[in-house]
């Protein structure tokens, strides 16, 4: 202790000196580590004269920069751990990729692979480390390129659709750079693309057919976008339509349907946008304007439940429709050229079925079509034998077998199914089918019961025909006969004193002849109905006369209301008396238990309209009434027509002579009649206002002022001659004969040439074996245009006595005439101009 | 989050960038947590080299701003957000 307490002053200085030396030494010491700290933080060194000794200690920067180190490896360890993890997942990633990774040296070895290229390539990672890649997955030579060579020479990724295996493959490879920039490694993805390209190609197979069906369809076929226009046609759309490919595109389907397809436009509107799908007709229009009918379908095309067009397909049916309208018109001709042909019409097929029946033959057989379709011919068409009554073979069964058309063997008697029966004629034919195949027949049949009746008919009036002939013929001459009776009872009584009994006998067969005239004027009249021959007449004597006479010997009597101021009417007074004779001999035949039968007559004007068939004007309205059986409703609207007759006994010519009469006169008949209650006929004829007084019928023989004049009597009877003569020799005039036409021409010259000409000369109309009245007054006009001629004649059917006065007549006498009709006649021509 | 600002205008290398680590160190589990951010304003252009990078090393987000005269230096943990540098 002593030593230390002894230290010199000079020990203590050395020491001191070594203490700062040491502590010197050691800031040194600090001041390098802190610099050495703080360049490993990057910074500059420190500074003496930033920092002295005591501030450095004080600051203590490697205290510092040590904590701040902990941060920069906590840092770090942080990283490394982050780093740690991305490996992890990229090694995951790079485990499981959907495709196959390799990684490779720039030689081109492998140096690492994922579990995707084992499987695509059958490699075993074990082994394939460090083996060039094209031995183990491209088998490629080693000069050729590849993705993987082609990227590390060109130091960018390369990429190549690549079959190996017989797979595709889609390969990318990457190149991955060292520090210094130089190729290192590079990275290959192999992307397997077979199933993509397997579903592409059938895809477009799949397209390449539906295309196929597309193009070569005969329909057309047409896609369209949502706002109509027109996407996608088929050539038969191009072709039927005569738009060309490059004109699509600027189309609508307005363009297409036709504008007068009125009611499928909103319809189709409706397809096109959309808002209804399915099956219709509609008419579209060629670029030319032509109308093209189709049928097809339409259905809409949606994208992810978005509406985005139409698809649509259809058929030309325009050929289709135009055959289906010639077809239904052809079968409407034909349905209706049966159903309206006159004859029945029945069609079978080969089991016997009716398949067809006609509207006659509906009416005649009583089975309607509906009830007959299907029906055994048999049932629908029953013949029996006209004259055994026997059922015939249907003719049917006869074509069937024998393929011959078949006329029926005489006739037959349809009956019908109410049973009523028709006479009818019938053939059958067969049907035969394109190939001559027997498929049915036809069955013709006619009802001839009407053309029976009027055969029957015919031959009926063919009789009447001649015996009208015969009457005719036999009227002729008894009207001469009549003629030289009646003038003889007429000069007869002129010599005879009117209280003397001769005279009242003579009068009694005046009458009777008078009677006897009327009657052959009836036989004639019945014969031919001839024109009538008018005169003014009074009506109510002739009515009278004629119903007395018609119901003498009956036990029917008549009542006549004829008020005197009764008109004047010009008739011809046989026919008319012809008619009242009908009427009454009805009435009398309808009242077999006798009975009154009331006959009325007055004086009616006519006005417009109010009678059917009459012209306005003044009539003679004539009421014939019975109150006997009366006739059938049925009967009314028949009773005029010609052989229409109820009565066993009657020839049916009765009414219908009465008919043609009051026609030929301007007038109408009418009837009113009820079963049981008896008929009324009602009579109208024109009534003359002329107010001469008619030619007195009464046969009492009234003495005249003594004619005179020459008279030239042409007729061929000598009875007729000599009475006539008599007569006018009684009136005063003087006569010469002549026996036919060319005597009386002879004699009429000579009369003129010796200058005493005849006044008046009378020709008979008919002359047997010579010239008669009709060609001789032509000559005599010829001979001399003054000349005045009656017609004389019994005959009164021919037209030159209705119409006397156009062929050249100045007056008319019927046969038998009366003396005074004779004088009347002869005083009117003569004092005529 | 505490934004706390230094000023070490005047100082120079590396001794503001000792300042700067000293006050990151004692701030390191706050600024971690993104509690804190820490500021420097230099006039050192030294410093916005030195700093930023230190500070990286040891996991911190900066942002260097300049401005009138002097730099910004902004220090904050990772969680933090700073503008984008």
């Amino acid at each position: 202790m002593k030593t230390e307490k002894n230290k010199s002053h000079e020990d203590l200085l050395r020491e001191n000196q070594e203490l700062r030396k040491k502590y010197a030494l050691a800031t040194q010491y600090i001041r390098q580590k802190v610099n050495q700290l703080l360049s490993v933080m990057g910074t500059s060194p420190l500074r003496a004269e930033e920092l002295d000794d005591e501030t450095l200690i004080e600051l203590d920067p490697i205290s510092i920069v040590s904590d701040s180190f902990v941060q920069v490896l906590r840092h770090l360890k942080e990283m490394n751990e982050e780093l740690k993890d991305a490996h992890d997942e990229i090694a995951a990633i790079f485990e499981s990729a959907g495709m196959g990774i390799l990684v490779l040296d720039r030689d081109l070895r492998i140096l690492a692979s994922n579990k995707k290229i084992e499987d695509q390539f059958q490699i075993d990672r074990g082994t394939s480390a460090g083996r060039p890649c094209r031995e183990l997955i491209c088998h490629r030579d080693a000069a050729s390129k590849c993705p993987a060579s082609n990227a590390v020479e060109s130091g960018r990724s390369c990429q190549q659709d690549l079959v190996l295996d017989e797979r595709h493959y889609h390969v990318l490879a990457t190149p991955l750079r060292d520090k210094q920039g130089s190729i290192a490694r590079v990275v290959i993805v192999y992307m397997d693309l077979t199933e993509r390209i397997l579903a592409q190609e059938k895809l477009k197979k799949s397209e390449e057919r539906y295309r196929d069906l597309f193009e070569n369809s005969t329909d057309l076929i047409q896609v369209l976008g949502a706002d109509s226009s027109i996407r996608y046609v088929n050539r038969a759309w191009l072709d039927t339509l005569g738009y060309r490919e490059e004109e699509v595109p600027g189309l609508s389907i307005f363009d297409v349907l036709h504008p007068e397809c009125a009611d499928c436009g909103p319809e189709f509107k409706s397809v096109v946008c959309g808002y209804k799908e399915g099956r219709f007709e509609t008419t579209f229009r060629t670029k030319a304007g032509d109308k093209i009918i189709v049928e097809g379908n339409v259905s809409a095309i949606n994208e992810d439940g978005k509406f985005v067009g139409t698809q649509g397909i259809f058929r030309d049916i325009t050929e289709r429709k135009r055959v289906e309208v010639l077809i239904a018109s052809e079968r409407e001709q034909l349905a209706v050229t049966l159903r309206s042909i006159g004859d029945g019409v029945i069609t079978t097929d080969i089991q016997r079925n009716v398949v067809l029946i006609n509207k006659v033959a509906e009416r005649l057989t009583g089975w309607k079509q509906s009830d007959a379709r299907g029906k055994a011919i048999t049932d629908v068409f029953h013949i029996v034998d006209e004259l055994t009554g026997e059922l015939r073979t249907c003719p049917v069964d006869r074509v069937l077998e024998t393929r011959l058309v078949c006329e029926l063997e005489g006739d037959a008697i349809l009956v019908s199914r109410d049973g009523s029966t028709r006479l009818i004629t019938d053939s059958v034919a067969p049907i035969l089918d394109k190939n001559s195949s027997i498929v049915g027949t036809v069955l013709v049949f006619r009802d001839i019961t009407d053309r029976k009746k009027l055969e029957e008919r015919i031959i009926k009036s063919e009789k009447i025909e001649s015996l009208g002939v015969l009457a005719g013929g036999i009227a002729h001459d008894f009207n001469n006969l009549l003629n030289a009776i009646v003038g003889n009872i007429n000069i007869g009584r002129k010599f005879t004193m009117p209280d003397s009994e001769v005279h009242k006998s003579l009068e009694r067969a005046e009458k009777a002849s008078a009677k006897a005239k009327e009657l052959t004027q009836q036989l004639l009249t019945f014969s031919k109905g001839g024109a009538p021959v008018k005169k003014l007449a009074a009506i109510a004597d002739l009515i009278r006369d004629t119903a007395d006479f018609g119901t003498r010997g009956a036990s029917v009597r008549c009542e006549f209301s004829l008020p005197d101021d009764l008109w004047h009417a010009e008739i011809d007074e046989g026919q008319i008396s012809q008619v009242i004779n009908n009427l009454v001999i009805n009435a009398v035949q309808a009242m077999p238990q006798g009975g009154v039968i009331h006959i009325s007559a007055r004086n009616v004007a006519v006005k417009p309209m109010e009678l059917q068939e009459l012209k306005a004007g003044n009539y003679l309205e004539i009421i014939v009434q019975d109150h006997g059986r009366g006739i059938p409703r049925d009967y009314l609207s028949r009773i005029f027509e010609p052989y229409f007759t109820t009565k066993d006994s009657g020839n049916g010519l009765g009414l219908a002579t009465t008919y043609s009469i009051i026609k030929k006169h301007d007038g109408t008949i009418d009837v009113e009649s009820s079963p049981g209650a008896g008929t009324t006929f009602y009579i109208y004829l024109p009534a003359s206002l002329d107010n001469a007084r008619p030619s007195d019928r009464g046969a009492m023989f009234v003495p005249h002022e003594k004619a005179t004049g020459s008279v030239l009597l042409m007729d061929d009877d000598s009875i007729v001659r000599e009475t006539a003569g008599v007569i006018l020799n009684l009136l005063g005039y003087k006569v010469d004969f002549a026996l036919d036409g060319n005597g009386a021409l002879e004699m009429y010259k000579q009369a003129k040439n010796s200058n005493s000409p005849y006044d008046v000369v009378i020709l008979d109309l008919t002359i047997r074996g010579g010239k008669g009245g009709k060609d001789t007054i032509k000559e005599l006009l010829a001979i001399d245009p003054n000349a005045k001629a009656i017609v004389s004649s019994g005959y009164s059917n021919d037209a030159v006595l209705a119409n006397y006065a156009v062929n050249g007549f100045a007056g008319i006498i019927v046969k038998p005439y009366t003396m005074d009709e004779l004088g009347d006649e002869l005083r009117r021509v003569l004092s005529s101009k | 989050m505490e934004i706390i600002d230094f000023d070490i205008r005047g100082q120079i290398c590396p001794s503001s960038l000792l300042v700067a680590l000293k006050e990151v160190n004692a701030r390191a589990d706050n600024l971690r947590q993104g509690k804190v951010k820490l500021r420097f304003i230099t006039d050192n252009r030294d410093a916005t080299t030195t700093i930023p990078e230190s500070a990286s090393n040891m996991g911190y987000l900066v942002l260097v701003t300049k401005q009138e005269g002097c730099y910004i230096i902004e220090i904050a943990g990772k969680k933090s957000s700073l503008p984008a540098a």
